[in-house]
């Protein structure tokens, strides 16, 4: 079922929208080139607005060259809330380990390599997913609370995402980017789904941001 | 004097938000372009005093179109206006010859204090 954007944000809103997950996933990159010595290389974000049951399939076609994925998935609420899924290309996770091993200050000792994938890739993870979410927050003046992260290891893509996670009532409003590290084959997408409870605060939040510059 | 302003940004509430912060009595003439490549063409054509430039952008990317518009016009005035703020972008486009970066969202006074920079170098060109 197509639903029309415009019956749930005007334009002006889904463009601020749009330039507010842009700072934030800016911010994001920002956070993780400190801490990983490398470049991510940014894509223009896009935001879409569907029903939750045509979530799976929107995400599995985006993901879909990737065959293998990994996801890290946090929750988190305030009055903004929903999931945040980082969707991860196959072999990020060995890449991102190899990455690390660069930095003077990690001790990787000799875990199991897929201990060691589970980790780097949550605590990457953690770091795009808190300070993207964090930002969007702080700018509509929120704050939020997470859940720790949880994973799913280089899974077929079709596997990895679960139909039954989603409620099939609720309006998903999706805000995708895409991105890769200018160093090693890691790209991948964050998507954060937050559903119509957040409609009507979002849509007064984004105005009040907007009121600055009026 | 700073009289003509290109500004370069897919977002057009971006665009809306760079012109609201800006003197509203300094009679600028605003131009504007969606993606870096218009972004280039427009350069050329209007000769813009000062240049606001997005990095993230369709098409052309603002560190292309950094590059095309100092290799066009050396003394070009090219202020930065990004939310990529990781130390790689920032040197990168500051090696090409951006004259300042500005991080995203924009607070008026920096963006002013920019423009008096910009003003004092453009008259040194004059």
């Amino acid at each position: 079922m197509n639903i029309d954007k415009t019956q749930i944000f005007t334009g002006e809103e889904l463009e601020i929208l749009q330039e507010i997950m842009n700072i934030a996933f800016g911010k994001s990159a920002a956070d993780l080139a400190d801490v990983i010595d490398t470049h991510v290389v940014l894509n223009v974000p896009f935001i879409s607005i569907m029903q939750v049951m045509e979530l799976p399939d929107y995400i599995r076609k985006h993901v879909k060259d990737y065959k293998n994925i990994s996801i890290v998935e946090q929750h988190f609420w305030g009055r903004f809330k929903g999931d945040a899924l980082l969707v991860f290309s196959s072999g990020s996770g060995k890449e991102l380990i190899g990455m690390l091993q660069r930095g003077e200050n990690v001790s990787l000792e000799s875990d199991p390599i897929e201990i060691l994938e589970r980790e780097t890739l949550m605590e990457v993870g953690n770091i795009l997913i808190g300070a993207c979410v964090g930002k969007v927050a702080e700018l509509l003046k929120d704050v939020v609370t997470y859940t720790p992260p949880m994973i799913v290891l280089e899974r077929y893509y079709e596997d990895a995402i679960s139909e039954s996670e989603f409620d099939p009532d609720k309006v998903a409003i999706v805000l995708k980017t895409n991105f890769s590290f200018s160093e090693g084959d890691v790209s991948g997408f964050l998507f954060l789904v937050t559903s119509n409870d957040s409609i009507q605060w979002l849509r007064e939040a984004l105005q009040i941001f907007i009121e600055q510059y009026e | 004097m700073i009289k003509k302003i290109l500004i370069v940004d897919d977002s057009p509430i971006a665009r809306k938000m760079l012109k609201s912060c800006l003197p509203k009595d300094q009679g600028f003439e605003f131009h504007e372009a969606c993606d870096g490549s218009e972004g280039v063409e427009k350069y050329k054509s209007i000769c813009p005093d000062l240049t606001f430039m997005d990095l993230t952008m369709p098409v052309m990317t603002g560190y292309e179109a950094v590059e095309e518009i100092i290799k066009h016009d050396r003394n070009a005035i090219i202020i930065v206006v990004t939310a990529d703020v990781q130390l790689k972008a920032i040197k990168t486009v500051l090696d090409s010859g951006a004259y300042m970066v500005l991080r995203k969202p924009l607070k008026k006074e920096d963006l002013l204090i920019a423009l008096s920079k910009a003003q004092d170098t453009l008259q040194k060109v004059e």
